[in-house]
């Protein structure tokens, strides 16, 4: 299996024993969560370590491919064509990447009703970009998408030379859904994403800095942070479908260097504790690295 | 520059603005509509000095200037910042939305974007009357949005029975309707106001209306 592209490979290798308890970890909770399927992918930026878990797996995205729109959105800022406090009408109105029939955003199936309320009104940019990620407004998802131009996001993508990362609609098409577009992420892919991000690749260390903030504003907490201590802060981005539940971000605890995790899990429809099982894996990881003793 | 002014606005030709604003605004220019049609812009505009003069300057009793100016950033670059200028008609689509306001009852919403777009605005597509200043999208009267069929059809159907002559976008999601807003628009509207300032008059020029 090939490494994430973006990740920085100059750093010291991992040490296996460490990684295979790890890994032996990661496999015990996966196979008590009765997840259809788990994937996970790290990249320490203290150590190198690196690890992989079904990390090449493809999932469906869900809001996590909201993180690659916003590195676009910042390239659109980088090369001067928007600038962050740019306004853009709030408008209920998209056309599907299937045939271009218009369909809207359903105001009670979004996280977020302050974009809505906007509705013919006009938002700055940076005020979407924070609801696209901190409460996943698939409004200001679709807004700043439009906007942008899925071309744009793959441009974005291509110039990072990230894999893993499949953005071929926006939120809540379901015209496209139902003829297979669907957008698709690797732990992989988006470990190599937010790596660029926290180690302030990502256009200029300033830009990086500001989507940084922004993932740090994330409001749901039930994934990643849930049992790391209160001290440790994640800048991060939850997906949560019927069939998926993910969470990727970084994670800085005191005293060290950041690291970058993304957790993806597949699930039948009915399937119960999914954040917990997220949860803990993040657990798992933060105690594998800090070198204490992994409990369940 | 020949200027003049009407009610605290100053009117500017457009042939006089600089540059990057001529060609922003195409002063005098022509589209096409989407019959092939030639369709002349207008030449004199309004200037509005700053968000604030937009705010404060009442148009008509229940319409002020910055709901005809609120654009975004699919705006011409030149155009997202002030002076900002308005076609005179402005004045004419204001007085006679105020007509139908009255007949509504209720506070009636113009879409940013829905007011005035210039030729380069990203949304402008043929001759749109927006660029005249002769059409207004709503989104909202009083807490109701425009984003049904009935909704729309009902405001619809009053608009044509208070403004004779003005002209409703079919409801409906394909190119050339509507379903998110009411469009109501007053045609390839011009106005040269009494203060407008113009050129010397030459007779060779007599019987041609361009």
């Amino acid at each position: 299996m090939s490494l994430p592209s973006a990740l920085n490979r100059d750093r010291a290798p991992s040490l296996p024993s460490n990684l295979d308890a790890l890994r032996s970890r990661i496999e015990s909770i996966a196979q008590k969560s009765n997840a259809r399927a788990v994937g996970v992918a790290l990249h320490d930026t203290e150590t190198g370590v690196e690890l992989r878990y079904e990390a090449d797996r493809w999932f469906h995205g869900a809001s996590t491919i909201k993180v690659a729109i916003l590195l676009a959105v910042y390239g659109e800022i980088d090369s001067g064509r928007l600038v962050p406090q740019s306004r853009l009408h709030v408008r209920n109105r998209f056309l599907s990447a299937y045939d271009g029939s218009p369909f809207r955003v359903l105001a009670d199936r979004d996280a977020d009703s302050e974009v809505h309320a906007a509705i013919g009104k006009t938002m700055r940019v940076n005020e979407l970009a924070l609801h696209m990620i901190a409460t996943s407004s698939n409004l200001a998802t679709n807004l700043l998408l439009d906007l942008i131009g899925l071309d744009a996001v793959q441009r974005t993508i291509d110039r990072f030379g990230l894999t893993g990362l499949d953005v071929k609609r926006g939120v809540e098409d379901e015209r496209a859904f139902q003829h297979g577009i669907i957008n698709r992420v690797t732990a992989d892919g988006l470990v190599a994403l937010l790596g660029l991000i926290a180690e302030e690749r990502a256009y200029s260390p300033q830009l990086s800095r500001e989507m940084l903030d922004i993932l740090h504003q994330q409001e749901f907490k039930k994934g990643i942070p849930a049992r790391l201590p209160r001290e440790v802060r994640v800048a991060h981005k939850t997906g949560d479908i019927s069939t998926v539940a993910h969470d990727a971000g970084v994670v800085y605890a005191p005293g060290r260097k950041p690291y970058v995790i993304a957790i993806l899990t597949e699930w039948s429809p009915d399937a119960g504790h999914r954040s917990s099982t997220i949860a803990s894996l993040s657990h798992a990881v933060y105690e594998h690295l800090r070198g204490a003793p992994e409990h369940g | 520059m020949a200027e003049a002014r009407t009610d605290s606005l100053r009117i500017v030709d457009g042939y006089r603005l600089d540059k990057p604003r001529r060609d922003a605004l195409v002063p005098g220019g022509v589209l096409r509509d989407r019959e092939g049609r030639t369709r002349q812009l207008p030449r004199y505009f309004y200037e509005v000095e700053s968000w604030d003069a937009a705010v404060e300057h009442e148009l008509a009793p229940h319409f002020h200037m910055w709901e005809f100016i609120h654009t975004d950033v699919r705006e011409a670059p030149p155009l997202r910042f002030f002076p900002r200028h308005v076609p005179c008609a402005v004045v004419l689509t204001a007085a006679l939305l105020e007509r139908f306001r009255d007949i509504v009852g209720e506070p009636v919403r113009i879409a940013a974007n829905g007011g005035y777009r210039s030729p380069q605005h990203a949304l402008t597509s043929h001759a749109s009357t927006h660029c005249w200043a002769s059409a207004v999208n709503i989104y909202r009267i009083g807490d109701e949005y425009l984003d049904a069929r009935d909704r729309i059809e009902h405001y619809a159907d009053i608009a044509r029975e208070a403004l004779p002559g003005a002209w409703i976008r079919p409801v409906g999601e394909d190119r050339g309707f509507a379903d998110d807003h009411l469009h109501i628009d007053f045609g390839y509207l011009v106005a040269v106001p009494h203060d407008a300032p113009g050129d010397p008059y030459n007779p060779k020029l007599e019987g041609d209306p361009l």
